[in-house]
């Protein structure tokens, strides 16, 4: 849900007040403060956000850089996996205050259903236990103690990696728990944190900061949670100016916008909006798969209402199997219809719903000029799914549980449609046999997909994903070399020489 | 007589008689407002067979709809896909176009066998809405004329607005090489001079541009008491985007002319009847048409009213639209108040909160 004004006459009694942002080394009552509305599922909530001037900005950007580099850049690696660890039991821990207090604020604010956003926020959080971190270290630097110190290489010489020591955060609010891939990300390479709330959801981001200063006091003031409504210029000015790298997620417009400020020579990891697709084989189309396989599908689509770069918008379905694509289709549509009582779509805001009726507008006109296609579900369904009975291009869906299920005659030509929107395609969720998993998978890194996972799956990356197809804490690092020369040269220098 | 006399009985002559009639008469009720939008829909529905698929699509027939909110609206992007006229399109005598796009095909086509009604609808609402008590004024008309722009609805609208109520010395000041402010400047002078109250129309980014230059040249003017300015069609992003408050607060230090006196016509290629609010010194002001469109916001999915005071889409059923679709489902936000509407904007697409791509963004990258 976007923040609301509040509304004279609401019915609504008693929001739940909550409190935004993480700012150390400037007091609460030095900071002006702004109050953002949201309201959802009959609630409302209220949570108060600090508003920085440049200057304080610029003050806290220089408190983060300077913790990070006198205490977490000393501190052992595993030390951070540690504190990293028990930061995120703390909030899996349904029993704690502090997570009760989420549990019952996320929903309101993001207008997820809560039990969605609940099994949701879990599944984030179990991504950054301790051995999910260790392999999301190992994934992308072999030996994690390359972090800490410089570690010798088999060839010679010897070679340390540094973090950045200030690491800038532009957050989207699509997805509750999304800043946490960037955040711990920045932890484990010892950098000082500043991150940008989207006033879509500035609630995650804030409680993992309170929590780690909980945990490890030592490392209170290493990262700093900010806000302000989007086109401040000169908060902007500030962020790129102090940032060592900036890592962004967001549209086209605002990367570009972003990339602008940010001055020469440093570096900005941007994230833009993706396309991601499901792939359904004839194998998982016998009459005893394919009821699971729809579900599947369902599931992909429903978790955060397809709010994720990894959520599908359009399936490509096999011909040929004992459930044909058309009867897999309507599958679907009953799954999607029964998930609903699990798991009820958020409310839409006009936009959005016109969003959605703009897009079954244009497929109804497109049946009407002869096009082979069937609009499943009424109109007001909280989901929406068109059968397209003739292979074409990756349309996208409008979101918000919405998405085309095409027919094609085998699923290489699937992949060459996919293959149009190559600069897009991240995610695409396959259910298929062994044999054609391997065999498509080739296929589909030529045609630009950056994952490859199971249809049911989507949502849920593994730890250490390649994420766009890049390394999550490698981008992140400057590699430092002692080369051999040094080394010898060393030697002929010691006391002990010869 | 015009081309399309010859396809009489699409044009529902009969029809047509009552329907002229029904727009003289201010007090008709809405009884009349209802039988003459079912005969207009049953006549629709037989003579336009892109229409009729429209209706079964939505699982609409002439049998179900009883009332005039049962109408099934036409999405106005149905202007782009479907030939939506009850006569061959080739005898129309005029079809007027959206613009908005370069490519040729995806511009919506408006029908028009003839302009009476359309020509009937404009006059008598605009002389109760802009005219008042005034019979003709010397108008300004910043906007290309109707030879310069043959499918535009609104050159054609402005054309009549001077043929019809514009008093000697009316002109044009937009030519093919532009907007010939200089001979306007000039024009204003003499009008201040003169001291007989002068109207100004255009589309609203004109207006904009010619502020623009006239502050750069450090003129302003204050036009004799009487004079009025009438926008329309918003910025576009043909010019920079105001504030609407802000761009009634600039016409009036510019011109002199107050913005109660600054009417803003709503209109649409794909209608033939036009809103106006009573003036701008408020925002938003309210919109409202004449006894013969009648004006709903809507669930855009579900097509039915929202609760009194939410936002929703804007559909209208325009009765002067005899040969099209009399219903239309626009992409316009707007709230139902008394006496009228507030206009609120487009609808863009949903902006994409976060990673996922929204469509818009997808067709956009598809387009570029």
């Amino acid at each position: 849900m976007s923040p609301v004004l509040s509304q004279a006459g609401s019915c609504v009694q008693d929001p739940c007040l909550a409190v935004a942002g993480y700012v150390p080394g400037i007091a609460a009552h030095d900071m002006s403060w702004e109050t953002l509305m949201f309201e959802a599922h009959g609630q409302r909530a209220e949570v108060r956000v600090p508003r920085l001037t440049p200057t304080q900005l610029e003050t806290v950007a220089a408190t983060v850089r300077a913790a990070a580099q006198g205490v977490l850049a000393s501190m052992p690696v595993m030390e951070v996996v540690g504190i990293i660890d028990r930061v995120v039991l703390r909030m899996l821990d349904t029993n704690h205050p502090d997570r009760q207090e989420i549990d019952r604020l996320l929903p309101i604010i993001s207008g997820f259903d809560p039990e969605m956003t609940r099994l949701g926020i879990n599944a984030s959080l179990k991504a950054f236990r301790r051995h999910q971190s260790l392999r999301f270290l190992v994934e992308d630097f072999g030996d994690p103690g390359l972090l800490d110190g410089f570690r010798p290489r088999a060839k010679g010489g010897w070679t340390r990696a540094c973090g950045p020591s200030l690491l800038a955060h532009v957050w989207a609010g699509n997805v509750p728990g999304l800043p946490l891939w960037s955040l711990v990300s920045g932890m484990l390479v010892k950098a000082g944190n500043i991150g940008k709330v989207s006033s879509d959801e500035p609630l995650f981001a804030s409680w993992f900061a309170r929590v780690l200063a909980e945990i490890e006091p030592r490392l209170a003031d290493a990262l700093a949670i900010v806000w302000w409504p989007g086109g401040e210029t000169a908060l902007e000015q500030v962020f790129c100016r102090q940032a060592d790298v900036l890592k962004v997620y967001g549209g086209e417009a605002a990367l570009a916008a972003w990339q602008r400020q940010l001055p020469a020579g440093k570096r900005m990891l941007a994230h833009g909006h993706k396309f991601s697709a499901g792939l359904v084989s004839a194998a998982a189309l016998d009459t005893r798969q394919a009821r699971l396989t729809a579900r599947q599908a369902a599931m992909d689509m429903v978790r955060w209402d397809q709010q994720g770069c990894y959520s599908p918008q359009v399936f490509y379905v096999e011909r040929g199997a004992q459930v044909s694509p058309q009867e897999f289709a309507c599958h679907v549509a009953g799954e999607m219809t029964a998930l609903q009582h699990s798991f009820p779509r958020r409310a839409l805001s006009l936009e959005e719903t016109r969003a959605v009726a703009g897009w079954r507008q244009g497929l109804g006109l497109q049946q009407l000029r002869g096009g082979q296609i069937e609009l499943l579900g009424p109109a007001d369904a909280p989901w929406s799914l068109a059968y397209i009975d003739t292979p074409e291009g990756a349309r996208p869906g409008a979101l918000n549980r919405t998405a085309c299920i095409v027919a094609v005659d085998t699923l290489d030509e699937a992949v060459r449609w996919l293959g149009s929107q190559q600069a897009f395609l991240q995610t695409v969720g396959l259910a298929a046999g062994p044999e054609e998993l391997f065999r498509l998978a080739s296929l589909l890194a030529q045609a630009g997909a950056t994952r490859i996972c199971a249809l049911g799956s989507m949502t849920t990356p593994d730890a250490g994903w390649h994420h766009d197809g890049r390394f999550s804490l490698l981008d992140l690092v400057r590699m430092v070399d002692i080369e051999t020369s040094a080394e010898q040269a060393a030697e002929a220098l010691a006391s002990y020489r010869d | 007589m015009t081309k399309a006399d010859t396809v009489a009985p699409h044009l529902a002559t009969d029809i047509l008689a009552d329907l002229l009639g029904f727009m003289n008469r201010p007090d008709a009720g809405a009884d009349e407002f209802n039988d003459l939008a079912l005969r207009l829909f049953a006549h629709q529905f037989q003579h336009n067979l892109a229409f009729q698929r429209y209706c079964r699509q939505q699982g609409k027939t002439v049998r179900t709809v009883r009332h005039w909110h049962d109408i099934p609206a036409v999405p106005i992007n149905a202007f782009k896909d479907l030939t939506l006229s009850c006569v061959p399109p080739d005898v129309c005598e005029r079809v007027f176009m959206t613009s908005g796009t370069t490519r040729a095909d995806s511009r919506g086509r408006h029908y028009h066998p003839h302009l009476q009604v359309y020509d009937q609808s404009m006059k008598l609402h605009f002389a109760a809405r802009f005219m008042r008590e005034a019979k003709r004024m010397r108008m300004g008309i910043l906007f290309p004329t109707e030879e310069m722009m043959p499918n535009s609805s609104l050159a054609h609208y402005l054309a009549l607005a001077r043929d019809a109520f514009g008093a000697e010395g009316s002109e044009y000041f937009v030519t093919p090489e532009g907007m010939d402010i200089h001979r306007l400047c000039e024009t204003l002078e003499q009008v201040e001079h003169e001291g007989k109250p002068y109207a100004l129309l255009g589309a609203s980014y004109s207006f904009v541009h010619l502020m623009d230059e006239m502050q750069q040249q450090g003129r302003v003017f204050a036009l004799p008491p009487g004079s009025r300015i009438l926008d329309t069609g918003g910025f576009k992003g043909q010019s920079r985007e105001l504030a609407m408050d802000e761009f009634y607060r600039q016409l009036g230090a510019s011109f002199g002319v107050p913005a109660s006196a600054c009417i803003n016509m709503y209109g649409m290629t794909e209608l033939s009847t036009q809103f106006y609010d009573d003036g701008n010194a408020t925002q938003p002001s309210v919109k409202s048409g004449p006894h013969w469109i009648r004006s709903r916001t809507v669930d855009p999915l579900t097509g039915n009213d929202v609760p009194a005071g939410e936002r929703g889409v804007l559909t209208h059923c325009d009765l002067a639209n005899f040969n099209s679709v009399i219903t239309i489902l626009t992409e316009d936000v707007g709230v139902s108040v008394d006496g009228g509407f507030l206009l609120l904007g487009r609808a863009e697409g949903a902006q994409a909160k976060g990673c996922s791509m929204a469509m818009d963004a997808f067709l956009q990258a598809a387009a570029g």
